[in-house]
């Protein structure tokens, strides 16, 4: 039997040398403590990873370390360990591997735990970006829309609207910057964000239109926190909005073929 | 590359040593009727061990409906008839016995429209033609809601349609004009139209030409059939190759069928590929016997996605593809297997790869998430009923799924007819 290449641990292998420049400049960046966060997401993931393939014959993916690597470089600074395991191990179990690991999710794993940590620890700083990490987003997207495993068309519409806000003055720097990162990491993921092209358009453009809506309307919210909170909001309207397009699609296809 | 889909699809490379310019008419030593692939038929033989029979004679029919016949690819006598429990037809295997018969038949009866149906099912054109939904040959009176004629393959290796219909323009335009009068629909040709301009004038106004790209799968009948005219569980659309066309356009008009068409031999288990014009059932190994290169070999009919390991190429088979054996993977250790595959298998990630297999004619990652879920009621809105396997080959390869794409449709469709079907 000849097969081809495209199954999901080659998605996910694309997808870790996607984020590749942007985790090189960040730990560049961040040093030593950066480098002990993601050593602990890392092992917290693959910890759980290997729980759910002895209890539940469920193979690991190799996307544990893009989960990883998500939390470590979002999550709010100075948690400590036993928040942050607390927290990666709800995103992860609750968010991806009870629906059956990478591929049966519907929100993105990395979303979860941040929306956790944040609800749950109001009190601790989140990360800002310096301005090479979040522009190491740009080549990241640019991989990801030329292998085709990040949803082009998602990557556009956020794009639009954050263009037109950015010159309408709407979106200061520093959320700009960090909803940059926040789109390529949490929200390009190709398992749940939306399908559909005509979807894909919606989700972007929707996490872009709540990015300046809690920027503009959110007092005392910080950059990542707001750009995390559009991320979750936006890949749960994913599905709506998909089915959204479905229907426009049979509609169209009704009226011009008489049946689907 | 286009735009609008024109340029979706892939161009998935599989090597093959170059072909050999020649192309020869072979008819093999022993040759079998077989089949169409997927279907399991019940059949009545018409014929005995050691009768002798004619090119074009029948030595089958459909036991429900008798006015089907299978007939005989090349004259000679029959050889054995291998029946499986049930009735169901296996092969019957006929060597060649020197000598030109030739089954005639009588073209005055095509002059109506009963007549027409009774000589495509009499003189074994019937079953070159295939019905969606479902797949498998149309029952006997069968009305279509479209007729879809195949002039454009996409499939890697395939041979070009066009040189098969050199100089049988008007062989093809008799067919199409028969194939019309089936119908009530339009009749559509789907035909490349960056190769030459000069396609031959469709006889009547309602046989349609369609182009098609030139990427996998655009040429493939199932994609060709949701884009134009989507087949329904009432509104059955039949698909037939264009040379087959051309085929009843010749029997229409000479009252013999020609049963030689154009197939290509590559992979790359070969010394070199080769073009031959031969007849269905032929036996592969003849076909094959002095261009395979030394080692084990695994001889398939029809295309490196699609085709299956067979001794004798399949009714609608074009395509002879011979691939090295690959050799016995030595057991793993449990714990490997445990990383890489679990009981479930791994889902498809929606990629852009994905939705240019399907060549982007349906919304692909909805489609095949419905196929794993078993929604029929989704996959029938997204269009599953104008598909069969062969449509998804491609996406099955793409996504290295081993087959189980095609294994999910086949189930779905085999569950939509148990419960919707009349």
């Amino acid at each position: 039997m000849i097969r081809g290449l495209w199954n999901r641990e080659t998605v996910a292998l694309l997808l870790l040398a996607a984020y590749l420049p942007l985790a090189l400049f960040w730990l560049r960046h961040g040093g030593t403590e950066a480098l002990a966060r993601l050593g602990l997401a890392v092992l917290v993931v693959a910890i759980w990873h290997l729980v759910f393939m002895l209890a539940r014959a469920q193979a690991p993916s190799l996307s544990a370390l893009i989960t990883a690597l998500a939390i470590a470089m979002l999550a709010p600074e100075g948690l400590g360990v036993f928040r942050m395991t607390l927290g990666i191990s709800f995103g992860v179990v609750m968010g991806e591997l009870v629906f059956g690991g990478w591929g049966r999710n519907v929100v993105n794993p990395a979303t979860v735990s941040l929306s956790f940590l944040g609800f749950g620890f109001p009190a601790f700083a989140w990360p800002g970006f310096d301005d090479p990490v979040a522009w190491a987003a740009i080549p990241a997207a640019l991989i990801g829309m030329a292998t085709g495993i990040m949803p082009a068309a998602l990557l556009a519409g956020a794009a639009v609207v954050g263009a037109a806000a950015s010159l309408a003055g709407l979106l200061p720097e520093p959320v700009l910057l960090a909803a940059g990162v926040a789109l390529v990491l949490l929200l390009a993921d190709p398992v749940t964000s939306a399908t559909t092209a005509l979807g894909r358009w919606l989700n972007g453009a929707l996490y872009g239109a709540l990015v300046v809506l809690f920027s503009a309307g959110w007092t005392g919210a910080a950059p990542v926190q707001v750009a995390v909170a559009a991320a979750l909001l936006a890949s749960l309207a994913a599905p709506l909005l998909d089915d959204a397009a479905l229907a426009l699609w049979i509609a169209a296809r009704k009226r011009r073929h008489g049946r689907t | 590359m286009g735009f609008l889909g024109t340029g979706a699809g892939l161009a998935p490379h599989f090597p093959s040593p170059p072909d050999s310019p020649d192309v020869f008419d072979v008819i093999t030593e022993e040759a079998a009727v077989c089949p169409p692939v997927g279907r399991a038929l019940h059949v009545a033989p018409l014929v005995q061990e050691g009768d002798r029979v004619s090119q074009g004679g029948a030595v089958a029919c459909l036991r429900h409906s008798p006015e089907i016949k299978f007939v005989a690819p090349i004259a000679g006598h029959v050889a054995s008839i291998v029946l499986l429990p049930g009735r169901h037809l296996s092969e019957i295997v006929i060597y060649r016995e020197d000598g030109d018969a030739v089954e005639r038949h009588d073209t005055e009866l095509a002059h109506s429209v009963a007549g027409l149906r009774r000589l495509m099912q009499s003189a074994g054109v019937w079953q070159w033609v295939r019905r969606r939904p479902f797949g498998g040959m149309p029952s006997a009176d069968e009305t279509p809601a479209a007729i879809v004629v195949m002039a454009t393959d996409t499939r890697p290796g395939a041979p070009d349609p066009r040189h098969a219909l050199d100089g049988r323009e008007e062989d093809l335009s008799l067919g199409l004009a028969a194939l019309a009068r089936l119908t009530d629909g339009p009749v559509m040709v789907c035909a490349q139209g960056d190769r030459s301009p000069s396609w031959p004038a469709l006889p009547n106004g309602r046989a349609r030409l369609a182009v098609r790209g030139r990427r996998h799968p655009q040429g493939s009948a199932g994609i060709c059939i949701h884009h134009l005219c989507p087949a329904g569980i009432e509104a059955p659309v039949w698909d037939l190759h264009a040379e087959d066309t051309a085929a009843l356009g010749a029997l229409l008009r000479t009252g013999m069928l020609p049963m030689t068409r154009l197939v290509r031999i590559a992979g790359a288990a070969l010394i070199e590929g080769h073009s031959v014009r031969t007849h269905p059932g032929a036996d592969l190994r003849q076909l094959t016997r002095r261009i395979v290169a030394p080692g084990q070999h695994v001889l398939m009919s029809g295309s490196p996605l699609d085709g299956h390991v067979a001794r004798w190429l399949a009714p609608r088979h074009r395509q002879i593809t011979v691939m090295p054996r690959a050799p016995a993977r030595p057991g793993r250790h449990w714990l490997v297997a445990a990383l890489d595959t679990s009981t479930r298998g791994a889902p498809a990630i929606p990629t852009a790869a994905l939705t240019q297999a399907l060549g982007a004619a349906l919304p692909a990652a909805p489609f095949i998430r419905a196929l794993g879920a078993g929604d029929e009621e989704t996959a029938m809105r997204l269009g599953i009923l104008s598909l069969l396997e062969e449509d998804l080959a491609l996406a099955d390869y793409v996504l290295s799924e081993g087959g189980h794409l095609k294994a999910q449709l086949r189930a779905m469709l085999d569950r939509i007819q148990a419960e919707f079907a009349p």
